[in-house]
Protein backbone atom coordinates (compact mmCIF):
# COMPACT_ATOMS: atom_id res chain seq x y z
CA UNK A 1 0.00 0.00 0.00
CA UNK A 2 2.38 2.45 1.41
CA UNK A 3 4.86 1.45 -2.18
CA UNK A 4 1.81 2.17 -4.49
CA UNK A 5 1.04 5.20 -2.99
CA UNK A 6 4.38 6.22 -2.89
CA UNK A 7 4.51 5.39 -6.57
CA UNK A 8 1.96 7.34 -7.33
CA UNK A 9 2.96 10.39 -5.53
CA UNK A 10 6.44 10.14 -7.36
CA UNK A 11 4.42 10.27 -10.98
CA UNK A 12 2.45 13.04 -9.88
CA UNK A 13 5.71 14.71 -8.70
CA UNK A 14 6.97 14.22 -12.00
CA UNK A 15 3.90 15.58 -14.08
CA UNK A 16 4.22 18.81 -11.93
CA UNK A 17 8.16 19.47 -12.71
CA UNK A 18 7.88 18.70 -16.54
CA UNK A 19 4.35 21.02 -16.72
CA UNK A 20 6.38 23.59 -14.76
CA UNK A 21 9.71 23.17 -16.88
CA UNK A 22 7.49 23.46 -20.00
CA UNK A 23 5.43 26.79 -18.49
CA UNK A 24 8.80 28.38 -17.81
CA UNK A 25 10.21 28.04 -21.10
CA UNK A 26 7.29 29.21 -22.64
CA UNK A 27 7.26 32.21 -20.49
CA UNK A 28 11.51 32.44 -21.50
CA UNK A 29 10.04 32.57 -25.40
CA UNK A 30 7.51 35.11 -25.12
CA UNK A 31 9.74 37.11 -22.82
CA UNK A 32 12.25 37.25 -25.67
CA UNK A 33 9.64 37.47 -28.62
CA UNK A 34 8.56 40.58 -27.10
CA UNK A 35 12.08 41.76 -26.81
CA UNK A 36 12.72 41.26 -30.45
CA UNK A 37 9.01 42.69 -31.50
CA UNK A 38 10.36 45.95 -29.78
CA UNK A 39 13.79 45.92 -31.47
CA UNK A 40 12.36 44.31 -35.09
CA UNK A 41 12.99 47.49 -37.23
CA UNK A 42 16.68 47.27 -36.18
CA UNK A 43 17.32 43.73 -36.53
CA UNK A 44 18.56 41.02 -38.82
CA UNK A 45 16.83 37.75 -39.50
CA UNK A 46 20.14 36.62 -38.50
CA UNK A 47 19.97 38.45 -34.83
CA UNK A 48 16.50 36.67 -34.31
CA UNK A 49 17.82 33.65 -35.56
CA UNK A 50 20.89 33.57 -32.95
CA UNK A 51 18.60 34.70 -30.35
CA UNK A 52 16.29 32.03 -30.62
CA UNK A 53 18.58 29.09 -31.03
CA UNK A 54 20.39 30.53 -28.18
CA UNK A 55 17.24 30.50 -25.68
CA UNK A 56 16.91 26.53 -27.23
CA UNK A 57 20.08 25.56 -26.38
CA UNK A 58 19.69 26.75 -22.71
CA UNK A 59 16.54 25.61 -22.70
CA UNK A 60 17.81 21.97 -23.77
CA UNK A 61 21.24 21.91 -21.81
CA UNK A 62 18.95 23.14 -18.37
CA UNK A 63 15.76 21.27 -18.96
CA UNK A 64 15.94 18.15 -21.22
CA UNK A 65 15.25 17.52 -25.00
CA UNK A 66 11.69 17.09 -24.45
CA UNK A 67 11.80 21.23 -23.44
CA UNK A 68 14.49 21.68 -26.20
CA UNK A 69 12.16 20.40 -29.29
CA UNK A 70 9.08 21.77 -28.36
CA UNK A 71 10.68 24.89 -28.09
CA UNK A 72 12.20 24.98 -31.21
CA UNK A 73 9.00 24.59 -32.45
CA UNK A 74 7.30 26.94 -31.16
CA UNK A 75 10.30 29.47 -31.51
CA UNK A 76 10.04 28.89 -35.45
CA UNK A 77 6.58 29.38 -35.30
CA UNK A 78 7.15 33.23 -33.33
CA UNK A 79 9.94 33.90 -35.63
CA UNK A 80 7.72 33.35 -38.74
CA UNK A 81 4.56 35.41 -36.82
CA UNK A 82 6.27 38.15 -35.30
CA UNK A 83 9.49 38.51 -37.18
CA UNK A 84 8.89 37.96 -40.91
CA UNK A 85 7.03 40.53 -42.99
CA UNK A 86 3.94 40.05 -43.11
CA UNK A 87 3.66 40.51 -39.70
CA UNK A 88 1.00 39.01 -37.87
CA UNK A 89 0.26 36.38 -40.20
CA UNK A 90 1.98 33.01 -40.94
CA UNK A 91 2.44 33.76 -44.74
CA UNK A 92 5.92 34.81 -46.05
CA UNK A 93 6.20 36.92 -48.56
CA UNK A 94 9.94 36.98 -49.60
CA UNK A 95 10.82 33.34 -50.47
CA UNK A 96 14.51 33.77 -49.37
CA UNK A 97 12.70 34.12 -45.65
CA UNK A 98 11.19 30.46 -46.11
CA UNK A 99 14.74 29.31 -46.39
CA UNK A 100 16.08 31.47 -43.49
CA UNK A 101 12.84 30.04 -41.47
CA UNK A 102 13.72 26.34 -42.33
CA UNK A 103 17.41 26.55 -41.94
CA UNK A 104 16.46 28.02 -38.68
CA UNK A 105 14.00 24.91 -38.07
CA UNK A 106 16.27 22.61 -38.55
CA UNK A 107 19.60 24.30 -37.17
CA UNK A 108 17.76 24.31 -33.40
CA UNK A 109 15.83 20.78 -33.45
CA UNK A 110 19.26 19.47 -34.66
CA UNK A 111 21.04 21.66 -31.52
CA UNK A 112 18.75 20.17 -29.34
CA UNK A 113 19.16 16.62 -30.60
CA UNK A 114 22.85 16.95 -30.39
CA UNK A 115 23.36 18.20 -27.03
CA UNK A 116 20.91 15.72 -25.46
CA UNK A 117 23.08 13.06 -27.41
CA UNK A 118 26.17 14.50 -26.10
CA UNK A 119 24.66 14.56 -22.38
CA UNK A 120 23.44 10.88 -22.48
CA UNK A 121 26.47 9.80 -23.88
CA UNK A 122 28.36 11.61 -20.77
CA UNK A 123 26.08 10.26 -18.59
CA UNK A 124 26.62 6.34 -19.99
CA UNK A 125 30.31 6.93 -19.52
CA UNK A 126 29.92 8.09 -16.04
CA UNK A 127 27.75 5.15 -15.39
CA UNK A 128 30.36 2.34 -17.22
CA UNK A 129 33.34 4.22 -14.96
CA UNK A 130 31.01 3.53 -11.71
CA UNK A 131 30.47 0.18 -12.76
CA UNK A 132 33.67 -0.65 -13.55
CA UNK A 133 34.45 0.68 -9.79
CA UNK A 134 32.16 -1.63 -8.45
CA UNK A 135 34.12 -4.44 -10.15
CA UNK A 136 37.15 -3.27 -8.86
CA UNK A 137 35.44 -3.09 -5.63
CA UNK A 138 34.03 -6.88 -5.71
CA UNK A 139 37.41 -8.00 -6.96
CA UNK A 140 39.21 -6.55 -4.29
CA UNK A 141 36.48 -8.04 -1.56
CA UNK A 142 37.08 -11.43 -2.78
CA UNK A 143 40.76 -10.68 -2.56
CA UNK A 144 40.32 -9.71 0.92
CA UNK A 145 38.34 -12.61 1.67
CA UNK A 146 40.36 -15.32 0.56
CA UNK A 147 43.69 -13.57 2.13
CA UNK A 148 41.33 -13.61 5.32
CA UNK A 149 40.66 -17.22 5.09
CA UNK A 150 44.27 -18.12 4.11
CA UNK A 151 44.65 -15.70 7.30
CA UNK A 152 42.41 -18.00 9.53
CA UNK A 153 43.93 -21.14 8.10
CA UNK A 154 47.15 -20.54 9.18
CA UNK A 155 46.15 -19.45 12.57
CA UNK A 156 44.37 -22.14 12.88
CA UNK A 157 46.89 -25.08 11.88
CA UNK A 158 50.17 -23.62 13.72
CA UNK A 159 48.97 -24.37 17.18
CA UNK A 160 47.77 -27.90 15.48
CA UNK A 161 50.47 -28.60 14.26
CA UNK A 162 52.55 -27.81 17.62
CA UNK A 163 50.23 -30.04 19.23
CA UNK A 164 50.29 -32.54 16.81
CA UNK A 165 53.80 -32.48 16.68
CA UNK A 166 53.95 -32.58 21.18
CA UNK A 167 51.83 -35.40 21.17
CA UNK A 168 53.76 -37.35 19.20
CA UNK A 169 56.50 -36.79 21.19
CA UNK A 170 55.21 -38.01 23.84
CA UNK A 171 53.66 -40.86 22.41
CA UNK A 172 57.66 -41.99 21.80
CA UNK A 173 58.14 -41.14 25.01
CA UNK A 174 55.44 -43.71 26.18
CA UNK A 175 52.52 -42.07 26.80
CA UNK A 176 49.75 -43.98 25.53
CA UNK A 177 47.20 -40.87 26.41
CA UNK A 178 48.97 -39.09 23.86
CA UNK A 179 48.05 -40.49 20.72
CA UNK A 180 44.14 -39.78 21.67
CA UNK A 181 45.41 -36.58 21.40
CA UNK A 182 46.96 -36.54 17.87
CA UNK A 183 43.78 -38.61 16.86
CA UNK A 184 41.96 -35.65 18.37
CA UNK A 185 44.11 -33.35 16.68
CA UNK A 186 43.75 -35.20 13.28
CA UNK A 187 40.54 -34.68 13.44
CA UNK A 188 39.92 -31.30 14.28
CA UNK A 189 42.55 -30.64 11.32
CA UNK A 190 39.83 -32.47 9.20
CA UNK A 191 37.39 -30.73 10.23
CA UNK A 192 39.10 -27.27 10.06
CA UNK A 193 39.77 -28.16 6.27
CA UNK A 194 36.17 -28.96 5.73
CA UNK A 195 34.52 -25.73 7.32
CA UNK A 196 37.60 -23.92 5.31
CA UNK A 197 36.94 -25.07 1.76
CA UNK A 198 33.06 -24.99 2.33
CA UNK A 199 33.47 -21.09 3.29
CA UNK A 200 35.83 -20.84 0.01
CA UNK A 201 33.13 -22.22 -2.19
CA UNK A 202 30.32 -20.62 -0.75
CA UNK A 203 32.45 -17.04 -0.85
CA UNK A 204 33.40 -17.99 -4.29
CA UNK A 205 37.08 -17.66 -3.86
CA UNK A 206 37.65 -20.98 -4.49
CA UNK A 207 40.78 -21.14 -6.97
CA UNK A 208 40.87 -23.17 -9.68
CA UNK A 209 43.59 -25.01 -11.89
CA UNK A 210 41.94 -26.34 -14.52
CA UNK A 211 44.90 -27.78 -16.79
CA UNK A 212 45.15 -30.89 -18.69
CA UNK A 213 45.27 -33.92 -16.73
CA UNK A 214 45.00 -37.73 -16.67
CA UNK A 215 42.50 -40.07 -15.13
CA UNK A 216 45.11 -42.88 -14.17
CA UNK A 217 47.20 -39.87 -12.65
CA UNK A 218 44.08 -38.99 -10.69
CA UNK A 219 43.05 -42.45 -9.71
CA UNK A 220 46.65 -43.53 -8.71
CA UNK A 221 47.12 -40.46 -6.22
CA UNK A 222 43.86 -41.42 -5.01
CA UNK A 223 45.04 -44.73 -4.32
CA UNK A 224 48.64 -43.95 -2.94
CA UNK A 225 46.87 -40.83 -0.61
CA UNK A 226 44.47 -43.59 1.24
CA UNK A 227 47.79 -45.86 1.42
CA UNK A 228 47.19 -46.05 5.26
CA UNK A 229 43.70 -46.71 5.19
CA UNK A 230 41.88 -49.30 6.64
CA UNK A 231 41.23 -52.15 4.12
CA UNK A 232 42.48 -50.39 1.27
CA UNK A 233 43.71 -53.85 -0.29
CA UNK A 234 39.76 -54.39 -0.76
CA UNK A 235 39.56 -51.76 -3.36
CA UNK A 236 39.73 -52.70 -7.02
CA UNK A 237 41.00 -50.29 -9.49
CA UNK A 238 41.34 -50.16 -12.94
CA UNK A 239 41.10 -48.15 -16.08
CA UNK A 240 38.51 -49.02 -18.74
CA UNK A 241 40.86 -48.25 -21.57
CA UNK A 242 44.46 -48.56 -22.05
CA UNK A 243 45.76 -45.80 -23.65
CA UNK A 244 46.24 -42.13 -21.82
CA UNK A 245 42.67 -40.67 -20.87
CA UNK A 246 43.20 -36.86 -20.79
CA UNK A 247 40.33 -34.23 -19.16
CA UNK A 248 40.55 -30.63 -17.97
CA UNK A 249 40.19 -30.08 -14.19
CA UNK A 250 41.60 -29.21 -11.44
CA UNK A 251 43.81 -32.01 -9.61
CA UNK A 252 43.89 -31.26 -5.83
CA UNK A 253 40.19 -30.79 -5.65
CA UNK A 254 39.29 -33.90 -8.06
CA UNK A 255 41.85 -35.84 -5.50
CA UNK A 256 40.31 -34.66 -2.84
CA UNK A 257 36.51 -35.63 -4.59
CA UNK A 258 37.48 -38.77 -5.62
CA UNK A 259 39.43 -39.23 -2.11
CA UNK A 260 36.20 -39.01 -0.05
CA UNK A 261 34.13 -41.37 -2.46
CA UNK A 262 36.76 -44.43 -1.78
CA UNK A 263 36.98 -43.53 1.52
CA UNK A 264 33.13 -43.89 2.25
CA UNK A 265 33.14 -46.71 0.11
CA UNK A 266 35.40 -48.38 2.48
CA UNK A 267 33.61 -47.07 5.26
CA UNK A 268 30.19 -48.58 4.34
CA UNK A 269 31.23 -51.35 2.64
CA UNK A 270 30.80 -54.58 4.72
CA UNK A 271 34.00 -57.07 5.56
CA UNK A 272 35.24 -59.30 2.68
CA UNK A 273 32.93 -56.87 -0.18
CA UNK A 274 35.03 -55.48 -2.96
CA UNK A 275 35.18 -52.12 -3.62
CA UNK A 276 35.19 -50.74 -7.62
CA UNK A 277 36.97 -48.32 -8.93
CA UNK A 278 36.55 -47.82 -12.72
CA UNK A 279 37.80 -44.50 -14.64
CA UNK A 280 36.46 -44.25 -18.21
CA UNK A 281 35.54 -42.04 -20.96
CA UNK A 282 31.61 -41.29 -21.67
CA UNK A 283 31.41 -38.82 -24.57
CA UNK A 284 32.94 -35.66 -23.49
CA UNK A 285 33.03 -36.97 -19.84
CA UNK A 286 36.29 -38.78 -17.90
CA UNK A 287 33.83 -40.57 -15.36
CA UNK A 288 35.13 -41.94 -12.19
CA UNK A 289 32.80 -44.50 -10.80
CA UNK A 290 33.12 -46.09 -7.14
CA UNK A 291 30.86 -48.77 -6.52
CA UNK A 292 30.42 -50.61 -3.17
CA UNK A 293 28.03 -53.24 -1.48
CA UNK A 294 26.71 -51.37 1.69
CA UNK A 295 23.55 -50.87 2.71
CA UNK A 296 23.26 -48.12 0.45
CA UNK A 297 20.78 -44.87 0.44
CA UNK A 298 17.00 -45.47 1.13
CA UNK A 299 15.08 -44.28 -1.68
CA UNK A 300 13.44 -41.14 0.09
CA UNK A 301 16.72 -39.99 0.93
CA UNK A 302 18.56 -40.30 -2.11
CA UNK A 303 17.84 -36.56 -3.22
CA UNK A 304 19.38 -35.24 0.19
CA UNK A 305 22.74 -37.10 0.13
CA UNK A 306 24.99 -34.31 -0.90
CA UNK A 307 22.84 -32.18 1.86
CA UNK A 308 25.25 -30.73 4.23
CA UNK A 309 25.65 -33.09 7.62
CA UNK A 310 23.01 -35.12 5.96
CA UNK A 311 22.75 -38.48 7.80
CA UNK A 312 20.66 -41.29 6.24
CA UNK A 313 17.95 -42.88 9.04
CA UNK A 314 19.19 -46.37 8.36
CA UNK A 315 23.18 -45.48 9.05
CA UNK A 316 24.72 -45.99 12.16
CA UNK A 317 26.04 -41.98 13.17
CA UNK A 318 29.47 -41.58 11.40
CA UNK A 319 32.01 -40.30 14.24
CA UNK A 320 35.09 -40.22 11.80
CA UNK A 321 33.53 -37.88 8.77
CA UNK A 322 32.52 -34.37 9.36
CA UNK A 323 29.39 -34.55 7.84
CA UNK A 324 30.55 -32.75 4.96
CA UNK A 325 32.60 -34.80 2.73
CA UNK A 326 29.71 -35.23 0.20
CA UNK A 327 28.34 -31.72 -0.04
CA UNK A 328 32.02 -30.25 -0.74
CA UNK A 329 33.05 -33.37 -3.32
CA UNK A 330 29.93 -32.06 -5.41
CA UNK A 331 30.56 -28.24 -4.93
CA UNK A 332 33.97 -29.04 -5.97
CA UNK A 333 33.02 -31.44 -9.31
CA UNK A 334 30.70 -29.23 -10.12
CA UNK A 335 32.81 -25.85 -10.01
CA UNK A 336 35.33 -27.37 -12.90
CA UNK A 337 32.43 -28.32 -15.12
CA UNK A 338 31.97 -31.23 -13.83
CA UNK A 339 28.86 -33.33 -11.76
CA UNK A 340 29.07 -35.80 -8.98
CA UNK A 341 25.80 -38.26 -8.90
CA UNK A 342 24.46 -41.11 -6.77
CA UNK A 343 22.76 -44.22 -8.07
CA UNK A 344 21.61 -47.64 -6.09
CA UNK A 345 23.72 -50.45 -7.09
CA UNK A 346 22.24 -53.67 -8.94
CA UNK A 347 22.06 -55.81 -6.56
CA UNK A 348 22.67 -53.71 -3.75
CA UNK A 349 24.65 -51.01 -2.42
CA UNK A 350 25.84 -47.67 -4.27
CA UNK A 351 27.40 -46.24 -6.55
CA UNK A 352 29.00 -42.84 -6.85
CA UNK A 353 30.37 -41.30 -10.21
CA UNK A 354 32.68 -37.88 -10.30
CA UNK A 355 32.31 -36.71 -13.99
CA UNK A 356 35.01 -34.24 -14.90
CA UNK A 357 35.44 -32.19 -18.76
CA UNK A 358 37.17 -35.12 -21.12
CA UNK A 359 40.04 -33.11 -23.17
CA UNK A 360 41.40 -34.61 -26.65
CA UNK A 361 44.90 -34.58 -27.23
CA UNK A 362 46.17 -30.96 -28.55
CA UNK A 363 48.96 -30.91 -31.40
CA UNK A 364 52.47 -32.35 -30.20
CA UNK A 365 54.84 -30.07 -28.88
CA UNK A 366 57.56 -31.94 -30.98
CA UNK A 367 56.12 -30.44 -34.16
CA UNK B 1 80.99 -35.52 6.26
CA UNK B 2 81.67 -34.52 9.79
CA UNK B 3 79.88 -36.15 12.69
CA UNK B 4 77.85 -33.63 13.89
CA UNK B 5 74.92 -32.89 10.87
CA UNK B 6 73.53 -29.44 11.98
CA UNK B 7 69.87 -28.92 10.51
CA UNK B 8 68.62 -24.96 10.42
CA UNK B 9 65.75 -23.95 11.60
CA UNK B 10 63.46 -20.71 9.91
CA UNK B 11 60.29 -20.00 11.87
CA UNK B 12 58.98 -16.83 13.33
CA UNK B 13 56.62 -19.37 15.61
CA UNK B 14 58.36 -20.40 18.36
CA UNK B 15 56.32 -23.25 19.70
CA UNK B 16 56.78 -24.64 15.71
CA UNK B 17 60.75 -24.22 16.07
CA UNK B 18 60.28 -25.62 19.24
CA UNK B 19 58.62 -29.19 17.89
CA UNK B 20 60.75 -29.08 15.17
CA UNK B 21 63.92 -28.97 17.02
CA UNK B 22 62.48 -31.49 19.03
CA UNK B 23 62.28 -34.14 16.67
CA UNK B 24 64.83 -33.47 14.73
CA UNK B 25 67.68 -33.84 17.61
CA UNK B 26 65.73 -37.10 18.69
CA UNK B 27 66.81 -38.01 14.96
CA UNK B 28 70.21 -37.78 16.45
CA UNK B 29 70.61 -33.73 14.36
CA UNK B 30 72.27 -30.85 16.18
CA UNK B 31 69.33 -27.54 15.89
CA UNK B 32 70.14 -23.69 15.09
CA UNK B 33 67.13 -21.49 15.26
CA UNK B 34 66.25 -18.33 13.14
CA UNK B 35 63.07 -16.20 14.10
CA UNK B 36 63.37 -14.27 10.91
CA UNK B 37 64.44 -14.61 7.30
CA UNK B 38 67.73 -11.90 7.90
CA UNK B 39 68.45 -13.90 11.14
CA UNK B 40 68.65 -17.07 8.94
CA UNK B 41 69.98 -16.14 6.09
CA UNK B 42 72.88 -14.86 8.40
CA UNK B 43 73.28 -18.22 10.21
CA UNK B 44 72.80 -20.20 7.15
CA UNK B 45 76.32 -18.24 5.62
CA UNK B 46 78.08 -18.70 8.69
CA UNK B 47 77.23 -21.99 9.71
CA UNK B 48 76.93 -23.59 6.66
CA UNK B 49 74.13 -26.28 7.72
CA UNK B 50 73.51 -29.24 6.42
CA UNK B 51 69.82 -28.58 5.55
CA UNK B 52 67.42 -26.22 5.72
CA UNK B 53 63.99 -26.01 7.41
CA UNK B 54 61.95 -23.01 6.29
CA UNK B 55 58.67 -21.71 6.93
CA UNK B 56 56.82 -20.15 3.90
CA UNK B 57 55.29 -17.28 6.24
CA UNK B 58 58.07 -15.59 7.63
CA UNK B 59 57.61 -11.90 8.76
CA UNK B 60 60.09 -9.89 7.31
CA UNK B 61 59.90 -11.36 3.70
CA UNK B 62 58.67 -14.27 1.89
CA UNK B 63 60.15 -17.76 2.22
CA UNK B 64 59.87 -17.95 -1.51
CA UNK B 65 62.52 -14.89 -1.22
CA UNK B 66 64.67 -16.49 1.31
CA UNK B 67 64.99 -20.24 -1.29
CA UNK B 68 66.27 -17.77 -4.02
CA UNK B 69 68.28 -15.93 -2.03
CA UNK B 70 70.03 -18.98 -0.48
CA UNK B 71 70.03 -20.83 -4.12
CA UNK B 72 71.88 -17.80 -5.45
CA UNK B 73 75.04 -19.45 -3.42
CA UNK B 74 74.37 -22.53 -2.19
CA UNK B 75 72.64 -26.37 -2.71
CA UNK B 76 71.59 -26.95 0.68
CA UNK B 77 68.61 -28.90 0.91
CA UNK B 78 65.55 -26.91 1.54
CA UNK B 79 62.48 -28.02 3.01
CA UNK B 80 59.44 -26.26 2.93
CA UNK B 81 56.95 -26.01 5.77
CA UNK B 82 53.59 -24.57 4.65
CA UNK B 83 49.99 -24.07 5.74
CA UNK B 84 48.94 -22.50 2.50
CA UNK B 85 46.32 -24.29 0.92
CA UNK B 86 47.52 -23.28 -3.00
CA UNK B 87 48.79 -25.50 -5.30
CA UNK B 88 50.95 -22.37 -7.02
CA UNK B 89 52.80 -21.55 -3.86
CA UNK B 90 54.09 -24.87 -3.73
CA UNK B 91 54.63 -24.85 -7.39
CA UNK B 92 56.61 -21.27 -7.04
CA UNK B 93 58.76 -22.43 -4.26
CA UNK B 94 59.87 -25.16 -5.84
CA UNK B 95 61.05 -23.69 -8.80
CA UNK B 96 62.80 -21.30 -6.72
CA UNK B 97 64.61 -24.12 -5.51
CA UNK B 98 63.32 -26.07 -2.61
CA UNK B 99 63.88 -29.74 -2.54
CA UNK B 100 60.80 -30.75 -0.74
CA UNK B 101 57.82 -29.55 1.15
CA UNK B 102 55.76 -30.61 4.30
CA UNK B 103 52.42 -29.46 4.57
CA UNK B 104 50.73 -28.26 8.11
CA UNK B 105 50.16 -29.74 10.70
CA UNK B 106 52.83 -32.68 10.07
CA UNK B 107 53.72 -35.35 12.40
CA UNK B 108 57.17 -35.50 13.71
CA UNK B 109 58.13 -38.89 11.77
CA UNK B 110 56.46 -37.38 8.94
CA UNK B 111 59.12 -34.82 9.04
CA UNK B 112 61.74 -37.10 10.12
CA UNK B 113 61.18 -39.31 6.88
CA UNK B 114 61.38 -35.98 4.61
CA UNK B 115 64.67 -34.75 6.63
CA UNK B 116 66.32 -38.16 6.39
CA UNK B 117 65.72 -38.46 2.63
CA UNK B 118 66.89 -35.10 1.50
CA UNK B 119 69.90 -35.75 3.64
CA UNK B 120 70.69 -39.18 2.13
CA UNK B 121 70.12 -37.75 -1.30
CA UNK B 122 72.40 -34.83 -0.98
CA UNK B 123 75.02 -37.29 0.47
CA UNK B 124 74.72 -38.99 -2.38
CA UNK B 125 75.08 -36.19 -4.92
CA UNK B 126 78.53 -35.80 -5.25
CA UNK B 127 78.93 -39.13 -6.71
CA UNK B 128 75.70 -38.21 -8.75
CA UNK B 129 74.06 -41.74 -7.79
CA UNK B 130 72.11 -42.41 -11.33
CA UNK B 131 74.99 -42.48 -13.56
CA UNK B 132 75.61 -46.38 -12.56
CA UNK B 133 73.27 -48.98 -12.97
CA UNK B 134 70.13 -49.32 -10.19
CA UNK B 135 67.89 -51.55 -9.61
CA UNK B 136 64.72 -50.65 -7.72
CA UNK B 137 61.41 -52.15 -6.97
CA UNK B 138 62.26 -55.00 -9.56
CA UNK B 139 62.95 -52.72 -12.28
CA UNK B 140 67.04 -52.67 -13.55
CA UNK B 141 67.89 -49.71 -14.89
CA UNK B 142 71.25 -48.20 -16.65
CA UNK B 143 70.82 -45.08 -17.79
CA UNK B 144 74.31 -44.82 -18.96
CA UNK B 145 73.36 -47.26 -21.46
CA UNK B 146 70.16 -46.15 -22.15
CA UNK B 147 68.60 -50.26 -20.74
CA UNK B 148 65.91 -50.79 -18.74
CA UNK B 149 64.09 -53.65 -18.00
CA UNK B 150 62.03 -56.17 -15.39
CA UNK B 151 63.45 -59.43 -14.86
CA UNK B 152 64.84 -61.17 -18.02
CA UNK B 153 62.79 -58.89 -19.86
CA UNK B 154 63.92 -55.84 -22.08
CA UNK B 155 61.33 -53.16 -21.78
CA UNK B 156 61.68 -50.20 -25.01
CA UNK B 157 60.97 -46.95 -24.25
CA UNK B 158 60.31 -44.22 -26.60
CA UNK B 159 63.07 -41.16 -27.05
CA UNK B 160 61.06 -39.11 -24.73
CA UNK B 161 60.13 -41.65 -22.46
CA UNK B 162 63.95 -41.90 -21.70
CA UNK B 163 64.28 -38.30 -21.57
CA UNK B 164 61.61 -37.95 -19.06
CA UNK B 165 62.85 -41.28 -16.73
CA UNK B 166 66.61 -39.80 -16.88
CA UNK B 167 65.59 -36.42 -15.47
CA UNK B 168 63.38 -37.86 -12.74
CA UNK B 169 66.05 -40.47 -11.81
CA UNK B 170 68.45 -37.84 -11.83
CA UNK B 171 66.24 -35.80 -9.58
CA UNK B 172 65.43 -39.31 -7.98
CA UNK B 173 63.52 -38.37 -4.22
CA UNK B 174 63.27 -34.68 -5.02
CA UNK B 175 59.94 -33.16 -6.50
CA UNK B 176 60.33 -32.14 -9.99
CA UNK B 177 57.62 -29.32 -11.25
CA UNK B 178 55.51 -29.92 -14.72
CA UNK B 179 57.43 -26.99 -15.33
CA UNK B 180 60.96 -28.18 -14.82
CA UNK B 181 60.20 -31.33 -16.12
CA UNK B 182 58.51 -29.97 -19.42
CA UNK B 183 61.76 -27.75 -19.62
CA UNK B 184 63.99 -30.21 -19.18
CA UNK B 185 61.92 -33.00 -21.90
CA UNK B 186 61.22 -29.97 -24.44
CA UNK B 187 63.58 -27.13 -24.12
CA UNK B 188 62.87 -25.49 -27.68
CA UNK B 189 58.75 -26.20 -27.56
CA UNK B 190 55.64 -24.35 -26.93
CA UNK B 191 52.37 -26.44 -27.56
CA UNK B 192 50.21 -28.10 -24.50
CA UNK B 193 52.99 -28.89 -21.84
CA UNK B 194 50.32 -30.13 -19.28
CA UNK B 195 48.07 -32.40 -21.90
CA UNK B 196 51.85 -33.88 -23.24
CA UNK B 197 53.56 -34.78 -19.92
CA UNK B 198 50.71 -36.56 -18.85
CA UNK B 199 50.23 -38.38 -21.73
CA UNK B 200 54.20 -39.66 -21.66
CA UNK B 201 54.31 -39.86 -17.94
CA UNK B 202 51.29 -42.14 -18.06
CA UNK B 203 52.68 -44.21 -21.05
CA UNK B 204 56.10 -45.07 -19.32
CA UNK B 205 53.85 -45.53 -15.70
CA UNK B 206 52.29 -48.34 -18.12
CA UNK B 207 55.96 -49.65 -19.39
CA UNK B 208 57.81 -49.55 -15.92
CA UNK B 209 55.33 -50.11 -13.17
CA UNK B 210 54.35 -53.64 -11.99
CA UNK B 211 50.20 -51.99 -11.72
CA UNK B 212 50.24 -48.42 -13.14
CA UNK B 213 47.11 -47.46 -11.25
CA UNK B 214 49.61 -48.14 -8.00
CA UNK B 215 53.06 -45.81 -9.16
CA UNK B 216 55.48 -47.38 -7.17
CA UNK B 217 58.29 -45.47 -9.16
CA UNK B 218 56.94 -42.41 -10.53
CA UNK B 219 54.87 -40.64 -7.85
CA UNK B 220 52.50 -38.35 -7.99
CA UNK B 221 52.83 -34.54 -6.31
CA UNK B 222 48.87 -33.45 -6.45
CA UNK B 223 48.89 -30.45 -8.06
CA UNK B 224 52.76 -30.10 -7.92
CA UNK B 225 54.20 -32.34 -10.35
CA UNK B 226 56.08 -35.90 -10.23
CA UNK B 227 58.74 -37.36 -7.99
CA UNK B 228 60.91 -40.36 -8.69
CA UNK B 229 61.22 -43.13 -5.80
CA UNK B 230 64.11 -42.30 -3.59
CA UNK B 231 67.16 -44.66 -4.72
CA UNK B 232 68.00 -46.59 -1.01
Amino acid sequence: MATDSGRSTEAGAERRRLTADFALAIGLLALVTVGLVALRARLDKAHVALAYLLLVLVASAWRGRAVGLTLAVLSFVCFNFFLIPPYHTLAVADPLDWLALVVYLITSLVAAQLLYRAKREAAARAQLLAEAERARALREADRQKDALLASVSHDLRTPLTTITALANELRLAGDDRAATIELEAARLNLLVTDLLELSRLNGGVLQLQLEANAADDLLGSALERLAGAPRIGDVDARLEQAEPLLGRFDFTHSLRALVNLIENALKYSPPGQRVEVVAGRWGNRLVFTVSDRGPGIPPEDAAHVFDPFFRSAGRTPDVTGTGLGLTIARRLAEAQGGALRYQPRAGGGSVFSLELPALDLPPSPES
Amino acid sequence: MPDEIRVLVIDDEAPIRRAVSNALVADGLSVSEAGTAREGLDLAAAERPALIILDLGLPDGSGINVCRDLRGWCRVPIIVLSARHSDSEKVALLDAGADAYVTKPFSASALQARVRAQLRRAAAAPADGGRGEIEINGLRLDLARRSVGRGAREIHLTPTEWDLLRELVRHAGRTLTHRQLFAAVWPHSGGDAQAYLRVHISNLRGKIEVDPVRPHLVLTEPGVGYRFRSLD
